[in-house]
């Protein structure tokens, strides 16, 4: 059955969100609540040699001044559980004491009666500090020089090789080796909302409650447990509304355990807004890589062999994941090639900067950024028209599940099928005609093509670090309603709309009869978490086996009740049926069932449920028998309710094509697209709507890292971008029209055949967009061109500057 | 980053060169200085309120000079902090003697860092030669005067007056001269 699943349902989150009803960290007001600020370091290194908080004290509406060396030890390290060999952890605390490694680290927090009163405070916060050599370029400090964290004697936190297949040999027998320098600047993830915390302990109680803009309520409650030294049964966190996390919000930070500390010692609520600067300057960043490729071919185009050396800019600081990006992408260098060798040699280096961390794609747009690049670079050379060495490259559908020389197992694609389509929808062949045509005009046009495939839902638990299945229980309430409790935190995917989908299709109710709920540490299940495009394929699995198995109870219910055998028993839409084909007007005929409106009378006492004589049972006489729980199977247990913990048996790899075609304004050496044309492969759809919007905010974020996205320290680790006004983030008038399709290839590693969908964008199109430019400007000898590609760099190249 | 710039003083270099040593007249030329004092030879301790757009405060710093080659030179060491962050830098100040007036160059390097940098780093040049000209158009009044005269008032208004004249005078010059 098949009524809402695959249907463009609208989301149900959106009235409330748009209305300006929605309720995020911020919007929530408890009596009596301090407010903290924080003084951050304007230094990039530089040793604190004295801290003098009295003015600040003395400040009217100040109630406490915490710094570094009043916490000590007394909250846990800020965890990083990327566990890699020989892998350097630096001892990080959420407050900085003797020495400051970042612009941005913070030194002092103030807690005050109101927001403006701390923010004040902070200003009259006197720190000396004594200045150190500052190191900001990774490739420097990997060399040597200044050193981030003088006990470790050198800024190398790990070194790491990974690939199968005898990459020296591939190379050596090579018809052509190409060489190139590739970088994927650091860039800043930019939600919507900045991080949020609002703590509250009640001492009588013994109980902490955190509000958190997170994306990981379950694991951020068992890491603040373990960082303050609270049980974790007497924590409890909650993610309210969350505008957006990109991969920002996949993380523990320090402020977060602060918090819940700071209302631990005062007794009262205590919250922190972060100030876009602080946003800037203190959430994670991403990507951050300097490599080199070195790609070997044969004539024909036959990809034989790929090597990627490459510096990790981890910043000063592990965050949670932040060692462990750099691995993923040597997990995907394949890319949807079949390539016998292949290795990756990765340094993770120690900087005076802000940690990386997963951004949107998290180490998988570095990997396709590369091999996409690869595949351009290799047409370039050999003259191959680039859609032609992808082609050769494919492994094909019967081949899968198909195994990299990188160790992964794709578990289902169809590249070629989703390259013609994209190919058709932009009509290739004529659009390399007019690029001909327009080249003869003196008009600069690009056609940019990338084949990616990306590794979602994260993910087997055996190749995670915390658990790589996700939870779900369904309820059937008395009144019939159906409550799911999700252990996914979705925080703008939609989730509540599409496992709403799932559920009403599965059960037979309509969409409005189900609530999703989630991110109530309190009242969920654990959960691991929405990151890695994992909450639908794993999380929505979850949610779908959970009702099967309460399907499977509620048919014994039902065959009980209607005094039959359970085979007997068949489950159609109108609910549960004696026979099989009964009449349509079974659960219609206006039997008086369990049917309560919405607007039921308070106090209305629960209606019996009929049941005799019937052949029909909806699912609300099921609930209220199993509720009331009067006549049941014997050793039944009453309620109808269902967990399930859903482990997959591997990731998912959904695929696609993006094509970009972009014309550069010769005076001005700016790049306007003229189309973009992507075809996804996500597997099985639930909601069109739902991926359309993942697909387009991925493009766009993909376009921003293409084209103008960019932190910037400067030599001496200022974050000179450090607003909106200095960090270009695309606006809609930048934008093209995205016409997107899909082909479907199902999966097998979940029953729902869904792969996941929300990095697509950010991992498919970003190499498009830059093979299109460096497409336009190949007459200018150009065979590739660094992100993000500013028009003055592209002016320069057209108008033959150096 | 570097900032340098050119200005053109009606005042004999000597009178010029004396004002630029003087922290009574520093003190009342520098824009936002609220605080000079002499702390030992050629060296200052000064408190200036200054800012770029949205980002000001108070600044605490020390001023060194050095090089210091009568009536035509000297190097500047500048170093402060304050809540918007810190700023440090040196330069050159050469005076070139042309007729009655007095032609001034400056090329430093200057470092900021915390919010101004972060915020205001692309505007610094721009709010730097702005608070240039009000400062040399102030050295200007100061050098005109004679040795025992009182000294002029300065201020917002009497400044962009003094600084427009001079903008009036060097167009009318410009044209007369082509």
């Amino acid at each position: 059955m098949s009524k809402f699943v695959g249907q463009r349902v609208k989301r149900t989150e959106d009235p409330r969100l748009i209305k300006g009803l929605g309720h995020y960290v911020d919007d929530i007001r408890l009596p009596d609540t301090l407010h903290v600020a924080f003084l951050r370091s304007m230094y990039a290194h530089a040793r604190i040699t004295n801290i003098d908080v009295s003015e600040a004290m003395n400040t009217p509406g100040v109630v406490a001044v915490y710094t570094g060396r009043d916490l000590g030890e007394k909250i846990g390290p800020v965890p990083c559980a990327a566990a890699l060999p020989d892998l350097k952890v630096p001892d990080h605390r959420p407050l900085a004491s003797d020495k400051v490694y970042f612009v941005g680290h913070p030194i002092a927090a103030v807690v005050a009666t109101d927001r403006y009163a701390a923010r004040d405070a902070v200003d009259l916060i006197m720190v000396d500090y004594e200045e150190l050599a500052v190191v900001v370029d990774p490739e420097e400090a990997a060399k040597g020089g200044a050193v981030v964290h003088e006990k470790f004697g050198d800024n190398v936190a790990y070194k790491l090789t990974a690939g199968e297949g005898d990459i020296d040999a591939a190379l050596a027998s090579a018809d052509k080796v190409i060489k190139q320098r590739i970088l994927n600047q650091r860039l800043a993830p930019i939600a919507m909302e900045p991080r949020g915390v609002l703590a509250r302990y009640l001492p009588g109680e013994e109980e902490l409650t955190v509000w958190s803009s997170t994306q990981i309520p379950h694991l951020l409650r068992t890491q603040l447990a373990l960082m303050i030294g609270i049980p974790e049964n007497k924590l409890r966190v909650i993610t309210p509304e969350v505008g957006g996390g990109f991969g920002s919000k996949l993380n523990v930070y320090g402020e977060e355990a602060l918090l819940g500390w700071i209302s631990m010692q005062l007794g009262k609520p205590v919250k922190w807004i972060e100030t876009r600067r602080e946003n800037m300057a203190s959430t994670i960043h991403g990507r951050g890589q300097v490599g080199y490729i070195e790609v070997g071919c044969r004539n024909d185009g036959t990809i034989t062999g790929l090597r990627y050396n490459v510096f990790a800019d981890l910043g000063a600081y592990h965050q949670l994941l932040t060692p462990a990006i750099p691995t993923l992408t040597g997990l995907m260098l394949s890319g949807c090639y079949k390539i016998p060798a292949i290795q990756i040699n990765v340094t993770g280096v120690f900087t005076n900067k802000m940690a990386t961390d997963a951004y949107r794609g998290a180490g998988r747009p570095e990997a396709t950024y590369v091999v996409e690049r690869a595949a351009d670079l290799v047409a370039a050379e050999l003259g191959l028209d680039p859609v032609e060495v992808r082609r050769r490259n494919f492994p094909k559908p019967d081949e899968f599940p198909f195994k990299t020389a990188t160790g992964l197992f794709y578990d289902s694609g169809n590249y070629e099928a989703a390259l013609d389509k994209a190919l058709q929808n932009a009509d290739y062949a004529r659009l390399r005609e007019e690029q001909k045509r327009a080249r003869d005009e003196g008009r600069i046009i690009g056609i940019g093509v990338s084949t990616y495939v990306e590794i979602c839902a994260l993910g087997p638990s055996q190749a995670m670090p915390a658990g790589g299945w996700e939870s779900a229980t369904v309820r059937i309430e008395p009144t019939g309603k159906v409550t799911i409790l999700t252990g996914a935190s979705p925080h703008g995917q939609g989730q509540e709309t599409s496992f709403a989908q799932i559920a009403a299709d599965e059960l037979g109710v309509d969409i409005g009869d189900v609530t999703v709920i989630h991110g109530d540490t309190s009242i969920v299940q654990y959960g691991i978490g929405t990151f890695g495009s994992r909450a639908t394929a794993v999380g929505g699995t979850a949610v779908y086996i959970a009702i099967e198995r309460l399907k499977e109870k509620a048919n014994k219910i039902a065959a009980h009740l209607l005094q039959a055998d359970i085979s007997k028993v068949v489950w159609d839409e109108n609910g549960f049926n004696l026979e099989p084909e009964p009449a349509k007007v079974a659960a219609g005929a206006g039997v008086p069932e369990a049917d309560l409106p919405a607007g039921q009378a308070p106090g209305a006492s629960l209606p019996e449920p009929q049941i005799e004589g019937k052949k029909s049972l909806s699912l609300q006489d099921i609930a209220l028998a199993a509720h009331l729980a009067k006549d049941l199977p014997p050793d039944m247990e009453p309620g109808l309710s269902a967990t399930y913990f859903f482990e997959p048996k591997n990731f998912t790899f959904p695929f696609g094509t993006h094509i970009a075609i972009v014309e550069i304004d010769r005076e001005t050496g700016e790049i306007k697209f003229q189309r973009y044309v992507a075809v996804d492969d996500c597997g099985k759809v639930i909601n069109p709507m739902l991926v359309d919007g993942q697909v387009q905010g991925g493009i766009v974020q993909a376009i921003g890292q293409a084209l103008y996205e960019e932190v910037v320290y400067d030599e001496q680790g200022q974050l000179v971008t450090g607003t909106l006004m200095d960090y270009a983030v695309p606006k809609a008038a930048m934008l093209p029209w995205f016409e997107l399709d899909r082909t479907e290839t199902p999966t097998d590693v979940n029953p729902m055949g869904v792969k996941g969908v929300g990095e697509a964008g950010t991992i498919g199109a970003t190499p498009a967009i830059v093979n299109a430019v460096v497409d336009a400007l190949s007459p200018y000898g150009i065979r590739h061109i660094d992100m993000p590609i500013k028009p003055e760099n592209v002016w320069k190249i057209v108008n033959q500057q150096s | 980053m570097k900032i340098e710039g050119t200005h053109e003083l009606q005042a004999r270099r000597e009178r010029v060169f004396q004002a630029l040593t003087d922290p009574e007249v520093l003190k009342r030329c520098i824009p936002g200085c609220e605080q000079l004092e002499k702390t030992g030879e050629n060296s200052y301790a000064a408190t200036l309120r200054a800012g770029v757009g949205s980002i000001k405060g108070t600044f605490k710093g020390n001023v060194r000079l050095e090089e210091i080659r009568q009536p035509e030179h000297y190097r500047m060491i500048v170093d402060g902090k304050g809540q918007p962050g810190f700023l440090k830098g040196t330069g050159a100040i050469d005076l070139e003697e042309q007729g009655d007036a007095t032609i001034i160059r400056y090329a430093g390097d200057v470092q900021v860092g915390g919010t101004i940098a972060s915020v205001g780093q692309r505007m610094i040049q721009g709010a730097a030669k702005m608070m240039a000209s009000q400062f040399f158009t102030a050295i200007e009044a100061e050098a005109k005067t004679e040795a025992n005269d009182p000294p002029p008032k300065h201020g917002f208004f009497r400044t962009a007056l003094r600084w427009f004249s001079g903008w009036v005078r060097r167009r009318f010059r410009k044209k007369s001269g082509a």
